[in-house]
């Protein structure tokens, strides 16, 4: 009997490169489970160092073309946090329609674009899209990720990277009246994000996925006032529980022996996921209540601990990211124009916010004249490696059974399930040298 | 006419360009149509081998395995397009390429230096012959329906290779740098974005690259001593999106 090898060398329908390698001993034995982002390191941290605090959230949203909203206004509060920067209420709402836009083109995306086509057995939506029963469904998807992307042009002037937000507030506002037209094409959107979720809780009950349960603790932002998305404190289901601009102190990345990236921990803990799943797990009762409905309807219950049904959790955002918006669209009115303002003041800080993905954390020192002087960047994926390679660990032996075609495709899945960003993730996978104590 | 086989690659960059790809939705489902997507990894878990008739490449080539790759590319695609920024001048990853060593920046921000394989940042011309540029951080996508247009009709794509300024006056903006005295790039860099960031009151950041006939010396010089930016400031505005290339090299150097 020899060993029984599962690699997949460039992962399809995710972003950014990354390949999976496991290997299984003849006696079923687990002997390597690992998934490997081989996308080059492009050196943010290094580069932002002697920019400009303005150019930062220009800078960082870079970093990934998916999520560039939680990057970018993650790297907004930080710098303005540091320098003492105060913004109007009309920006912060803004600032949170903004992010809900990109929720919706980025969850669209992932759930019938990303990862639908495997519960289906199609290698893409343009597989799908081949299928007269499915092109209808197809083309709500990208009607709906279309109305995802139109929020982020409106508010932000662009799909990906958007120029009108910055330190300081807005350089442009919307019309009322194209907001107001926005809302009509979000209340028209929301029977398909119902779909979403029943089409989502149908695929993730087939066997085996009902059965692949793994706890471990679920991390995500916290705001009992609404559902957090920008802002909030840090939580999980272990009873975290501190301020977003602590996250140095409290994820922590430990060296573990024969893995050559670095895992990210909680300070005396281990492990723990970060995403749409942990979201709604710790944020239940902020959802809006058709979200409630929706998850309801499917049977959905908090907290759940099976990482396939973060393609439901998806859904749920979905309906409640319609709903978010059009309360937002609604208190927003006619925006005004304030000119954008700040000082440059030396200081440090951190912040955190919520890529689709799960959370995105940003901060750094800057001096007087607003140079920067260090900057640290922790995206979502980065926060999930470690835990996948223990789904890897779990899941595996339960599904030795399968052929090896569908053995790769299920650990696929289980990569999916993250929604991983690899191009974000890159500077997380830190080689390191074992050395004989 | 067969399908023209179409594919895209990634190398160094955010996937921004490519998920530009797919947020041409209306268009989609037509564009599919009308070409065979061969090799599309973001979106497709089925990739076939070249060769093909168009190669999008998207990033910039910053390790010695993606200038291997990249060399095959060029022999697999008949037309190859830089697509976006990075793919185009080395957009942001090149700030690292004026940013002290590379050493010095790994330094910063990798522990165990012993298995980073970088090199300095460069678009994939500075490698390979390119065809056609999709400028910008990210593409336009306007431009990029010109670009997939015109290759179905096999004309060349008309892109626009004067400045900013000249479709900022079109949109009867007023000028940020003469009236507002914000430091705006649009004079020194190509158009084809609509002028997008000077209509929403955001002076322009350079990312499309410099226009056909920029002086980039003068506007540095104009940023210095009309606007007085520190000289700093103005080598940040100069190395950013395309301090790689000679035009806005000459900017940072002329202070």
């Amino acid at each position: 009997m020899s060993d029984r090898r599962i690699f997949v060398d460039y992962i399809a329908r995710t972003e950014g490169d990354g390949a999976i390698d496991i290997i299984i001993g003849p006696n079923g034995e687990l002997k390597k489970a690992r998934w490997e982002v081989w996308e080059p390191p492009r050196f943010f941290e290094a580069f932002l160092v002697g920019r400009k605090a303005e150019e930062v959230p220009e800078i960082v949203q870079r970093i990934c073309g998916i999520c560039p909203h939680a990057h970018h206004l993650a790297a907004v509060r930080a710098v303005e946090r540091a320098m003492g920067v105060k913004v109007s209420e009309q920006t912060v709402l803004l600032r949170e329609l903004l992010h809900y836009g990109d929720w919706i083109q980025s969850h669209a995306l992932h759930v019938y674009c990303l990862a639908v086509p495997d519960f289906l057995g199609y290698e893409s939506v343009i597989a799908m899209a081949g299928n007269s029963e499915l092109l209808p469904i197809v083309g709500k998807a990208l009607q709906l990720k279309r109305l995802g992307n139109d929020i982020s042009c409106i508010v932000g002037g662009r799909e990906v990277h958007p120029v009108a937000s910055t330190v300081g507030g807005f350089t442009a506002v919307p019309e009322g009246s194209e907001l107001r037209k926005l809302k009509e094409r979000l209340k028209a959107a929301k029977e398909f994000a119902f779909e979403t979720v029943k089409l989502a809780a149908k695929l993730a009950s087939q066997p085996p996925y009902p059965d692949l349960v793994r706890k471990c603790e679920h991390v995500s932002l916290h705001d009992d006032k609404r559902y957090a998305i920008n802002d909030g404190r840090l939580v999980s289901t272990e009873g975290l529980n501190v301020p977003d601009w602590e996250y140095p102190v409290w994820i922590i990345e430990k060296h573990v022996p024969s893995c050559n990236c670095k895992h990210a921990i909680i300070k005396g803990r281990d492990s723990f996921m970060v995403g749409p799943l942990p979201r709604v797990n710790n944020n239940f009762e902020q959802l809006s209540a058709d979200a409630k409905a929706a998850a309801k309807e499917v049977g959905f219950t908090a907290p759940c601990f099976n990482p396939f049904m973060s393609i439901v959790a998806r859904g749920i955002e979905l309906v409640h990211s319609i709903d978010a918006s059009i309360e937002l669209i609604d208190e927003l009115g006619d925006p005004k124009y304030e000119e954008p303002k700040f000082e440059y003041k030396a200081g440090e800080s951190y912040a955190v916010t919520e890529a689709a993905r799960g959370i995105c954390c940003h901060g750094g020192r800057i001096d007087k004249d607003g140079v920067v002087q260090k900057w640290d960047i922790v995206a979502p994926t980065a926060r999930n490696v470690y835990n996948l390679e223990k789904d890897f660990e779990e899941f595996v032996p339960k599904l030795l059974h399968l052929s090896d075609e569908e053995l790769t495709l299920k650990c696929e899945i289980m990569v999916r399930n993250y929604d991983p960003c690899q191009s974000c993730a890159t500077h997380s996978i830190k080689v390191r040298i074992r050395r004989e104590e | 006419m067969a399908k023209p086989r179409i594919a895209v690659f990634k190398f160094s960059s955010c996937a921004g360009c490519q998920l530009e790809l797919l947020n041409i939705e209306d268009h989609l489902l037509d564009v599919l149509g009308a070409v065979d997507i061969a090799y599309f990894v973001m979106a497709k878990r089925e990739n076939h081998e070249g060769p093909y008739d168009i190669g999008f490449v998207e990033g910039a080539v910053t390790s010695p395995k993606e200038l291997l790759e990249l060399k095959k590319i060029r022999e697999e695609c008949k037309v190859l397009v830089a697509m976006g920024a990075c793919a185009c001048t080395g957009g942001l990853p090149s700030i690292k390429n004026f940013a002290g060593t590379q050493r010095q920046a790994e330094e910063r921000v990798y522990t165990e230096l012993w298995d980073i394989k970088s090199i300095p940042a460069y678009g994939i011309d500075y490698y390979v012959k390119v065809d056609a540029y999709l400028r910008g951080c990210p593409i336009d996508i306007g431009e990029m329906v010109e670009l997939i247009k015109s290759a179905l009709l096999g004309v060349n794509p008309h892109f626009r290779p004067h400045s900013v300024c000249n479709e900022c006056k079109l949109k009867e903006n007023v000028c940020l740098l003469v009236n507002k005295g914000k430091p705006c790039m649009g004079s020194v860099t190509a158009a084809g974005c609509g002028a997008l960031c000077p209509s929403l009151n955001r002076p322009c950041e350079g990312c499309r690259g410099p226009a056909n006939d920029a002086n980039a010396a003068s506007l540095a010089q104009t940023f210095l001593t009309e606007l007085g930016l520190t000289r700093d400031d103005v080598r940040r505005k100069f190395l950013k999106y395309a301090g790689n290339t000679p035009e806005f090299r000459k900017g940072a150097e002329a202070v």
